[in-house]
């Protein structure tokens, strides 16, 4: 064998070295333009009939607009959006839009009432997820095209069965993507086997907004252009850019060498590192999202309402906040969300803490003095985990062993859907800032019957029913006074916090790490204002 | 008793390499044909449900019932399945629910950039590993030897995640000698003219060379983090086989006859490893293709192990279906490749 010669060993490391040498220009983000890092994974269809998920609502708020719109800094206000102006009649069935003259889309042609009146109809005729929203309300694939006209190019009728409350109907309907003004005859010649263009718009957007889809490179970017024609007005920045990172480290690392202005799945640990880094700062909403942890009432261990009580004192509500959900979610245990009309303060919405001599006591009355087992299904949310374990850990102390299953969403989502679960940890989102919006989905169930397979209510996948509550939410839904309702509102979350199928435990936060040449970034739980935004 | 006794006269239907291209052929379909019913019934069998993955969490029951009959989950299994095999032989790998388009056109998308990724991690990969393993061969149990072997070892036992995190943060946020995660700067976005999808190629052929090296600054740390990999085992692969050679009397005799070590060592045991050392890299290149899901996360690298992943936990069957697919017809087509240049550099094969 030869002897080793390190002279010509180290020539050629530093020839394969410099091969692998890198060579690089860096550019920081263009002044016109706004690049944010995201994940947008979830973003799967632009149809407003089908779109679930806060990525996709977010990119349609800003690419459509709406028969009206929530106020950039009151998120319980309703403002005018692509109704200049409305009228109520007097027995509150009937609202009358007033659609402004300089509405088009970006075809070029003229945007009117009758195209509104078809792009709400088809969301109720395509019965998708979204269609809730309106058949919630009396709409049905039956009488749509009756309760919703066009009186002439500039006027929307809508009729409603009943005298709900015009605050409400705003705020759920005109204000909420249902109410997007679609581009009826671009999106009906792309029509696929009687589809309603649904195939059409899963990969692009047909209506009146400040900004135009210009690419969705799914898993890699997603560009917005501000729209030239926009009756409002124009857009601050050319540009929206989001560029696709799910690892939330690397956003950091993005951000904070310039290559990004904002970053929008930070953990924790990365807001609390970059709270000191100087020309960022971290900006933060409150959303209409509860995380919960929901009890099976076909289970007759959880049918037993002590037991459902017995298990909100095992969450230690304040140390979760300050450790695990630090940066995620403040603290909630009514059903209805902090911001939200009806809601209880935060003090009185959080009465509980983590007291396990009352669990034992409570356990013992229903009949289980040693505890007993049990499953926790949960998904992929980063605290998800976190969270079960210290359950986990507090229900052990009290004799409940509790077996953890952690899942896909996908698959927790099919579990939770079809009843089958003893337990599982998931959020749940409204779309109003009113307690109707959860009061009639998670509390509300009108057929327990299994058979009934009324999937759409989070109450029902919990087997809950309650005569008392089902009469308060649908009496509440009516009530003319704001007063009366509001109280009807604070006492059925009174209730529901002691003998309700879900122990709520956290409202969400979300959280975004901005450099600060980025000015005007305004958010709430409804909607972020891209067009307001601009940058130094 | 033996059939040649009996038929001696009888002459094969198919000449010698006609039926072995037709055994190579039916193989190829069996193969294929079996990873499909495979990946259809586990599909079937997992509990998740694409129908609650179209429609929504607000979706009625009455929505439900239709969306399953017209994906026509309400069929019975083997209707299912013959549909399935039907479209796939039309090239119709279905709608991904994930995207709202077809698969196939998803995968033509995120393929090259994970092709790109793979091909540079490969040559990184094998224009090191083969000279490491061969040095560490040739200087066997001395300090090349043993610096191989232990970065080698790092290569195998460093989390590819921790080793991109980490890269990032002394190469990009620190020194910026790289680019950061992603194909290239949003500053160039628009200006490469798709014509490969392979963004070093396009823009060399453009002759955009500026644009070239902020490509290149963006794919040298994810390439060099896969090829690291790679090379780690390619390295110890080719240090093996060259052991055995370098063991060799024929070794021996070319150095008796004055032939200089490393001449002996790349001329004559080399070529002898050549044809192995094809196949370990051919492996490692089918690895890479396959994509690293975990890379491709940390460099926001849009590429297919990444599309792959959030289809499946998304339940997106469709997606997965047709990338399981593409994954065996990257091992059958390379492991094809490798039997190709088997009888291209052995001649005993011919």
């Amino acid at each position: 064998m030869a002897m080793f010669r390190p002279r010509r060993f180290l020539a050629a490391a530093a020839v394969a070295a410099a091969l692998a040498a890198p060579s690089v220009t860096q550019a920081a983000t263009p002044g016109n333009a706004l690049v944010m890092a995201w994940n947008i994974d979830a973003i799967s269809t632009f149809d407003p009939a089908q779109i679930g998920e806060v990525v996709t609502s977010e990119l349609f708020n800003n690419t459509c607009d709406y028969i009206a719109a929530f106020d950039p800094r009151d998120e319980k206000k309703v403002v005018p959006g692509l109704a200049e102006r409305w009228d109520v009649s007097p027995d509150g069935q009937q609202i009358t839009f007033h659609l402004r003259d300089n509405l088009r889309f970006p075809s070029g042609e003229k945007a009117t009432a009758q195209d509104l009146a078809w792009s709400m109809q088809r969301v109720v005729k395509l019965g998708f997820g979204n269609a809730a929203t309106l058949t919630e309300y009396g709409f049905t694939k039956a009488n749509v095209e009756q309760m919703i006209t066009a009186a002439d190019d500039r006027t929307l009728v809508m009729k409603l069965d009943k005298p709900y409350p015009t605050t409400l109907i705003l705020q759920a309907i005109a204000a909420n993507r249902v109410g997007a003004l679609l581009d009826r005859k671009t999106i009906m010649a792309g029509e696929v086997n009687g589809d309603l263009g649904n195939k059409f718009l899963a990969t692009r957007t047909a209506c009146v907004g400040p900004y135009n889809l210009r690419q969705w490179n799914a898993g890699e970017t997603v560009v917005l252009e501000a729209n030239p024609n926009y009756w409002d007005t124009a857009p601050k920045l050319r540009r929206i850019i989001i560029r696709h990172v799910a690892e939330a480290g690397t956003q950091r690392l993005l951000l904070e060498k310039g290559d990004i202005d904002i970053a929008r799945n930070l953990t924790p640990e990365d807001m609390q590192a970059l709270e000191k880094v100087p020309g960022i700062t971290l900006s933060r909403a409150r959303m209409p999202q509860l995380v919960y942890w929901g009890f099976n009432n076909s289970n007759p261990i959880f049918a037993n309402e002590k037991v459902r009580l017995a298990m909100r004192y095992l969450i230690d509500y304040d140390a979760l906040a300050k450790t695990i959900m630090a940066y995620d979610g403040v603290p909630r245990a009514s059903f209805v969300q902090l911001g939200a009309f009806g809601a209880l303060d935060e003090k009185q919405g959080q009465p509980f803490s983590l007291d396990l001599a009352r669990a034992k006591q409570l356990l013992t009355e229903a009949g289980y003095p040693d505890g007993f087992e049990t499953t926790l299904i949960f998904g992929t949310l980063p605290y998800s985990g976190p969270i079960a374990q210290h359950i986990q850990a507090n229900a052990a102390k009290v004799g409940v062993r509790i077996r953890l299953e952690q899942m896909a969403n996908a698959q927790l989502f099919a579990r939770h859907r079809g009843r089958e679960f003893q337990t599982a940890m998931l959020a749940w989102q409204t779309s109003v800032p009113d307690a109707q919006g959860n009061a009639s989905r998670l509390i509300a169930n009108p057929d327990n019957r299994a058979e009934a397979k009324l999937t759409q209510y989070p109450a029902w996948r919990h087997a809950f029913q309650s005569e008392a509550a089902n009469a308060t939410v649908a009496a509440a839904l009516l009530e003319r006074d704001e007063a009366k309702r509001a109280e009807m509102y604070y006492q059925l979350q009174r209730d529901m916090m002691q003998s309700g199928p879900t122990a709520i435990m956290f409202q969400t936060i979300q959280v975004a790490g901005i450099r600060s040449n980025v000015r005007n970034w305004l958010w709430h739980g409804f909607s972020t204002y891209y067009a307001l935004a601009s940058k130094d | 008793m033996s059939g040649a006794a009996t038929t001696p006269s009888r002459r094969p239907v198919l000449p010698g390499r006609g039926a072995t291209a037709l055994r190579v052929v039916v193989s190829i379909a069996v193969t294929l044909f079996g990873l499909m019913a495979l990946t259809f019934f586990i599909g079937r069998m997992l509990p998740l449900d694409p129908v609650a993955a179209i429609l929504g969490d607000n979706a009625t029951q009455e929505a439900y019932e239709a969306m399953r009959a017209q994906l026509g989950l309400d069929q019975p299994i083997w209707v299912q399945f013959f549909r399935y095999v039907g479209d796939i032989l039309r090239l119709d790998l279905g709608t991904a629910l994930t995207t709202g388009r077809p698969v196939l056109s998803d995968i033509a998308r995120v393929f090259p950039a994970t092709i790109e990724l793979a091909t540079v991690g490969i040559i990184i990969g094998t224009g090191l590993g083969i000279p490491l393993g061969v040095m560490a061969a040739a200087y066997r149990d001395t300090p090349v030897d043993y610096f191989v072997r232990v970065f080698g070892l790092l290569g195998y036992s460093t989390p590819n995640f921790w080793l991109g995190l980490m890269g990032l943060v002394l190469f990009y946020a620190t020194l910026g000698w790289v680019g950061g995660p992603g194909r290239i700067d949003t500053a160039f976005q628009w200006d490469v003219e798709p014509v490969t999808d392979l963004l070093l190629v396009d823009t060399a052929m453009a002759g955009q060379w500026e644009i070239f090296r902020d490509v290149l600054g963006h794919i040298i740390l994810p390439a060099s983090i896969l090829g690291f990999g790679a090379l780690a085992y390619i390295s110890r692969m080719t240090r093996s086989f060259m052991l055995e050679q370098l063991a060799q009397e024929y070794v021996v005799a070319a150095r008796v006859k004055g032939l200089s070590w490393m001449r002996t060592v790349w001329l004559h045991a080399f070529r002898n490893v050549a044809v192995q050392v094809v196949t370990v890299v051919a492996l490692a290149y089918a690895f890479l293709l396959e994509g690293a899901v975990l890379t491709e996360t940390v460099f926001a690298w849009p590429g297919f192990g990444r599309y792959l992943t959030n289809a499946l936990l998304a339940g997106d069957m469709n997606a997965v279906v047709g990338c399981t697919l593409l994954i065996g017809i990257i091992f059958v087509g390379l492991n094809l490749l490798t039997d190709l240049l088997y009888r291209l550099f052995d001649p005993r094969t011919h």
